[in-house]
């Protein structure tokens, strides 16, 4: 096949851009799933559609590719410019553009007229026009009746069809500049504001954007899919990049979408068939989703996932199904003058836990989690102020105790490097 | 289907092509033209071929069409379910669209299909009348090139009063606050929305005056070694910042980041939470933040 700058789908190059952008230290040998070909053909792509933003840089292995930016300096995701690379065919945008001009202005015709209609006043002034029989038009209507585009209603025995844009069912986009130009960035979904901006003469570009996983973009169609089954209460086939509990696809239900603000991680909650338990896949590592049956009692397991969200701090469930317990976890501060900000630290970030005001300048923080490993790293955020901390499960404090250990050798002054 | 050829790159400037052709304005170097202008860097090689050849039998070769009308499209089933489901987010009231046209589409999904789980509890006021009229007169000022009067109120109710010319609306994900971006002359200014007590547009500013927002970079190089999995979440976590990685061994990697001077507390914070799993390297600065924070820690008696 020659190189060609649109793909047919988006899997292979989903992994090649989080590759280049989230790491970017691989060289090309390195890709050794894949051909040295498909990862030159590969990366021309990603130069072509991201080529402001691709960097190299040349080390003793070979030569390394990678994505990077501030995307607090960007109002519009660079990674959307992807989702425009869809490949078609010479008869897929030649019918596109006449069939939607064809039905312009309220006209509704029949596949028998529209092809009439093609024929006669579209295509026959051109040598060689593509081969367009009946049934690819009736199929091309049918796909687009399904994308919305078009609308079709029945007229004695045959079938009409119109466009769906008539002046009855027409939607101001000009009053949603400001909003898709925020959403489009924001909304988990927000590739879809992309393609409406598209369509408007100009894009704010006053928005930026902090603390912002532009990364997100490339899991839009897991996304899209795990919505449309949450909406329809649906069972799904989860196919993973990476094995979750040693099986590379799974039957779910999924429930909600958990994400980290903070980390750049999101999450499916779902309903394990096989181990009957609610767990946790981490978007970016599903390949695809497959959507299976309804399940009637759907609503059930929506609130046993609610119930689940109230010991839970992170994406962990830990051990709780071997102890039948959450871990009590304890950890008081100290508040010196002029801190006011951080018992509204403790309060803003507190998430399932409860904070206590013990007196003037010392606060304490409690909670009962699942797995208190994961708070880990929220604890270190208090280095300098913890003057107790304690934990149910004790491994916790032991880690904690020897990474303050560790910091203190590692800036301690003494030349010990990284161990 | 989201991954679909009709929101895509070619169908959009073929579609801006016809609109010229349509108008009886289209040459053969205006294809060229518009296709580098709009398209990917390798598009200008297959889209004027295409349209000139005939193998998207579109144009004549006179550059006339034989389509009638400037292309639209409609919006599809996923654009307008996806619209219905931002009416329902707290934020879209700041924003005003049009509800015309969707009442009887059926959302995307629903707010409670989504939870953010270690997004902060302060959030922004968003059903607070001052707070929407103050985002309003914001937004027209950025629309409209005013300068804005405003009056803050800083965390210790120090009240500050400015004129100033606004160049940014940004918003934090991790916060779920907006922030005005503004310089007054030659301060930049930081405010945060919820915090305006009183806004109003003032004269309009001249490109003289304007000046470009004055931003304080620093670069923070950081060593880690890949265990308990801190290659993945530090590349992930830090992934929003413009970045460079280098693998020194086997496990042992060099990022360099570049962040803005005004965020170094908050970056701090940020490293403190990998603990020993990542080394700050440079700048010296920053070490001795860390220093003082492990210091202050040993005082704590824990």
């Amino acid at each position: 096949m020659p190189y060609s700058e649109l793909i047919k789908n988006f899997e292979r190059i989903r992994d090649y851009i989080r590759d280049f952008y989230v790491y970017g230290f691989k060289t090309r040998e390195e890709y050794d799933t894949k051909s040295a070909r498909s990862y030159d053909n590969e990366r021309r792509r990603i130069e072509s559609w991201l080529g402001d933003y691709m960097f190299f840089r040349q080390v003793a292995e070979g030569r390394n590719v990678f994505l990077s930016m501030d995307s607090r300096s960007v109002s519009l995701n660079p990674l959307y410019s992807a989702f425009l690379s869809k490949s078609f065919t010479a008869l897929d945008i030649t019918l596109h553009f006449i069939i939607l001009d064809a039905l312009s202005g309220d006209k509704q015709l029949s596949v028998r007229e529209l092809t009439e209609c093609i024929e006669a006043d579209y295509l026959s002034a051109f040598d060689n026009p593509p081969v367009m029989d009946e049934s690819t038009l009736r199929k091309k209507l049918k796909e687009y009746e399904s994308l919305g585009l078009l609308k079709s209603a029945k007229r004695g025995k045959e079938l009409i069809y119109g466009r769906t844009d008539s002046e009855a069912e027409s939607i101001d986009l000009k009053s949603w500049r400001d909003a898709l130009a925020f959403y489009s960035e924001i909304d988990p979904l927000g590739v879809v504001g992309s393609y409406l901006l598209n369509k408007l003469e100009s894009i704010p570009d006053y928005y930026s954007f902090k603390h912002h996983y532009i990364l997100h973009a490339l899991e839009s169609e897991i996304l899209y899919a795990l919505l449309l089954a949450m909406g329809e209460h649906r069972d799904v086939e989860l196919s993973m990049f990476r094995p979750h509990r040693n099986k590379a696809s799974q039957t779910v239900l999924p429930l909600k979408i958990h994400v980290s603000a903070q980390g750049g991680r999101r999450y499916l909650m779902a309903f394990s068939r096989r181990f009957k338990k609610i767990e946790l896949f981490r978007l970016d590592f599903i390949r695809s989703v497959k959507p299976l049956e309804p399940e009637p009692e759907y609503e059930k397991y929506a609130e046993r996932a609610e119930r689940f969200l109230k010991n839970l701090w992170g994406a962990s469930a830990g051990t709780r199904r071997l102890t039948g317990n959450a871990e009590h976890i304890e950890m008081t501060v100290r508040v010196d003058d002029g801190e006011e900000h951080i018992p509204m630290r403790l309060e803003r970030e507190k998430r399932c836990g409860r904070v206590e005001i013990i007196d003037k300048h010392t606060y304490k923080f409690v909670a009962d989690v699942y797995d208190a490993s994961e708070m880990l790293p929220w604890l270190r955020t208090f280095i300098g102020r913890i003057i107790s901390l304690s934990c149910g499960n004790p491994r916790v404090t032991e880690v904690f105790y020897a990474d303050i250990a560790a910091m203190n050798e590692m800036y301690g002054g003494d030349k010990v490097a990284l161990q | 289907m989201l991954f679909n050829e009709i929101y895509g790159k070619y169908f959009s400037v073929v579609a801006d092509v016809l609109k010229e052709a349509v108008n009886g304005t289209l040459s053969g170097p205006k294809i060229a033209d518009i296709v580098r202008e709009k398209a990917f860097a390798e598009s200008v090689l297959n889209i004027p071929a295409a349209l000139k050849s005939g193998e998207w039998p579109l144009l004549l070769p006179d550059m006339t069409t034989k389509i009638q009308n400037a292309p639209t499209m409609p919006l599809t089933t996923l654009q307008k379910r996806w619209m219905k489901a931002l009416l329902s987010d707290p934020r879209v009231k700041l924003f005003s669209p049009s509800v015309e046209g969707l009442e009887d589409v059926e959302p995307l999904y629903t707010q409670d299909s989504f939870t953010y789980f270690d997004r902060y509890a302060d959030g922004d006021p968003y059903d607070d009348p001052a707070y929407i009229e103050h985002f309003h007169t914001i937004l027209t000022a950025l629309r409209e090139n005013r300068k804005l009067s405003v009056k803050s109120e800083g965390l210790r109710k120090t009240v500050h009063k400015w004129i100033c010319i606004p160049h940014r609306m940004e918003y934090s994900e991790k916060d779920d606050k907006f922030r005005l971006i503004a310089m007054a002359k030659h301060i930049r200014l930081t405010v945060n929305i919820a915090r305006v007590s009183k806004c109003s547009l003032a004269d309009p500013w001249t490109p003289d005056e304007r000046q470009a927002l004055n931003r304080r970079d620093d670069t923070l190089v950081l060593e880690l070694i890949d265990e308990r999995n801190a290659l993945e979440r530090t590349m992930l976590h830090f992934s929003h910042l413009e970045k460079e990685t280098e693998r020194m061994e086997d496990n042992r990697y060099r990022v360099t980041l570049r962040y803005q001077r005004d965020d170094e507390t908050e970056l701090l914070i940020r490293v403190l939470s990998f603990g020993p799993l990542i080394r700050v390297i440079s700048p010296e600065r920053f070490i001795e933040k860390i220093r003082e924070r492990l210091n202050k820690q040993m005082s704590c008696g824990l």
